[in-house]
């Protein structure tokens, strides 16, 4: 299988920090593959996905989507890029004002020119699209509400479908489940995973949970002080190798089953 | 020193030990922190040095010293002035006279009051309007988040202050030398204002549309136009709308003071009949201004709480 998504010695220091965020990360992602990133909290997760596109601006390294490298373009080419690029968000960002529809059709505004996406023309082709997208994520019957009246869940799948609506090669998920019920988590997580072998897209999954990771992912990346020190199968995930990567013992990785023992 | 300590101290009495607490304590109350320790609560009442605080000094100055201010400005202000107290108060009851003549309402040249209303709430509507239109392009520019370039968003802001700096009617008197008296003269001296204002408050509304819905739409690969239109406005319309209503409001009490420097509308009527002692026409003028205004308000507040925008 072809890869997606490609980065090369991607490197990220925020201003006023002397530790970089991200070091030397390397990685790539093919077509339909669903892969997680785990790691402790400041371990340069978020900033690895933002780097991708370009949400932070990677200090060096090359990132490449289907082949092309975009760190270098620059307005309309970047736009142009970021198409091919979904983003799901912890917590949703959608416009609570506006109807399902019309945030689910946002995905389609780096396709239209100016004039049509600021009056809200979109094409018969993309409502239908739209609707049918809905449907299948059981959305049907809110596509009128406002997405502020949804649940937490519900505005969740509203966030992965208008992802969707851009057909891209590569969705980003930067902890999506983090607000969510675990209930609510089981289904984001299988429809980030249907969505991805159906529209053969290449996702990135920001995890929390290693459980949650270990579960829905074709492979996953460990990182660990901004660098990526874990690339492999869910199978190779030893122990060992979780403690090192959160630098914490065992047993205080594993707080949820041992509480579901005790109890 | 630490709590454990104390049990290998000099066994001299538990009244020592409550005494080197005190000193503790005392230690602690830095003289400008009037601040009592968790540990001092062992203490008996008696025995604390102050009452127990909370909030600490840093964070009431600022009121304490905003009432300092306020009685300082009151008697800088009182004594500048020299108010001659008997001579208020011994015509203030002419008021009544002039209130009685006032309410003496006529339908005399009726046709003339109601017209001259009409041009002023033309010119009230015409200038909220345009003012909207150019207020939402320049809001969009000044806004921190949204501007095309940053230094812009600070020049207008300062720029918005300066329009703001000269009073409406001084506008008025300037463009009246360009415009002559019509109606156009009131829109266009009143837009100063009116852009100055919807230009600062949409600003603010945008700024508070978080980064991230802006993010979201910047990710999809949207401009800056259509992320505008999207979602800056759909998401600051409540407050957009309700700035609108705000400012046609004062547009209108504006718009009626206009009239006076020459600039038409209900203005001009209330000061024509004042000045020829036509009271009775004046009265039933400004009955009208307030029972429009009024009326106004109602209007907008129970559209607002229908629409619940």
């Amino acid at each position: 299988m072809n890869s997606v998504l490609r980065i090369e010695g991607l490197y990220k220091t925020y201003p006023g920090s002397s530790s970089p965020a991200l070091a030397n990360a390397s990685m790539e992602v093919r077509a339909g593959e669903v892969v997680s990133i785990i790691g402790a909290s400041g371990a340069g997760k978020t900033t690895l996905m933002r780097c991708i596109n370009r949400m932070v601006e990677p200090d060096a390294g090359a990132v490449f989507i289907e082949g092309t490298e975009i760190t270098q373009l620059r307005d309309s080419e970047l736009r142009n890029a970021r198409r091919r690029i979904g983003m799901v968000f912890q917590h949703f960002n959608l416009v609570n004002r506006l109807t399902v529809m019309q945030n689910v059709l946002h995905g389609r505004l780096g396709y239209m020119n100016s004039l049509d996406g600021v009056m809200g023309r979109y094409s018969e082709d993309d409502k239908l699209r739209a609707l049918n997208l809905l449907r299948e994520t059981g959305l049907e019957e809110y596509a009128y509400k406002r997405a502020g009246e949804l649940s937490g869940g519900q505005k969740q799948r509203v966030g992965i479908v208008r992802a969707v609506m851009q057909k891209p090669a590569v969705m980003l998920c930067d902890e999506p489940i983090a607000s969510l019920d675990p209930a609510n988590s089981r289904v984001i997580m299988d429809l980030i995973c249907e969505l991805a072998k159906q529209g053969n897209i290449g996702c990135l999954v920001n995890l929390h949970q290693v459980e949650v990771a270990m579960e829905f992912s074709d492979r996953i990346i460990g990182m660990k002080k901004g660098y990526i020190v874990y690339d492999g199968t869910t199978s190779a995930l030893t122990d060992q190798k979780l403690e090192y990567i959160y630098d914490k013992p065992m047993h205080l990785l594993t707080i949820r089953s041992e509480v579901a023992q005790d109890g | 020193m630490e709590i454990g300590d104390l049990s290998t101290m000099s066994p001299s009495g538990v009244e020592s030990e409550v005494a080197m607490i005190a000193t503790q304590v005392r230690a602690v109350q830095m003289p400008e922190i009037a601040f009592t320790p968790v540990s001092a609560l062992e203490l008996p009442y008696s025995q604390r040095d102050a009452k127990i605080a909370v909030s600490i000094p840093r964070y009431t100055l600022p009121v304490t010293l905003f009432w300092g201010c306020v009685f300082i400005l009151v008697i800088v202000s009182f004594l500048s002035l020299k108010l001659d107290f008997a001579k208020i108060f011994s015509r203030v009851g002419n008021l009544g006279g002039v209130v009685s003549k006032l309410s003496h309402l006529t339908s005399d040249k009726l046709d003339v009051a109601i017209g001259a209303l009409m041009e002023s709430v033309t010119v009230t509507i015409l200038a909220t309007v345009y003012g909207l239109m150019i207020g939402l392009i320049v809001g969009g520019l000044a806004a921190e988040n949204i501007t095309p370039w940053k230094p812009l968003a600070a020049i207008l802001q300062s720029f918005f202050s300066l329009l703001r700096a000269v009073p409406t009617m001084i506008w008025a008197l300037l463009v009246l030398v360009c415009l002559g008296f019509s109606p156009a003269t009131g829109i266009v001296g009143m837009l100063f204002h009116v852009v100055a204002f919807f230009g600062r408050a949409f600003a603010q509304s945008f700024e508070e549309v978080p980064q991230a819905t802006i993010e979201a739409l910047l990710a999809c690969g949207a401009n800056r136009l259509q992320i505008f239109f999207s979602a800056i406005i759909p998401a600051s319309l409540t407050s957009l709308i309700a700035w609108t209503a705000l400012r046609f409001e004062v547009n209108f009490s504006e718009s009626s003071i206009l009239g006076m420097v020459g600039a038409g509308g209900i203005g001009y009527t209330i000061m024509a009949s004042m000045s020829s002692y036509q009271m009775e026409r004046a009265g039933t003028a400004i009955l009208m201004v307030f029972v429009f205004a009024f009326s106004l308000e109602l209007l907008l507040t129970s559209v607002k709480r229908k629409l619940k925008v």
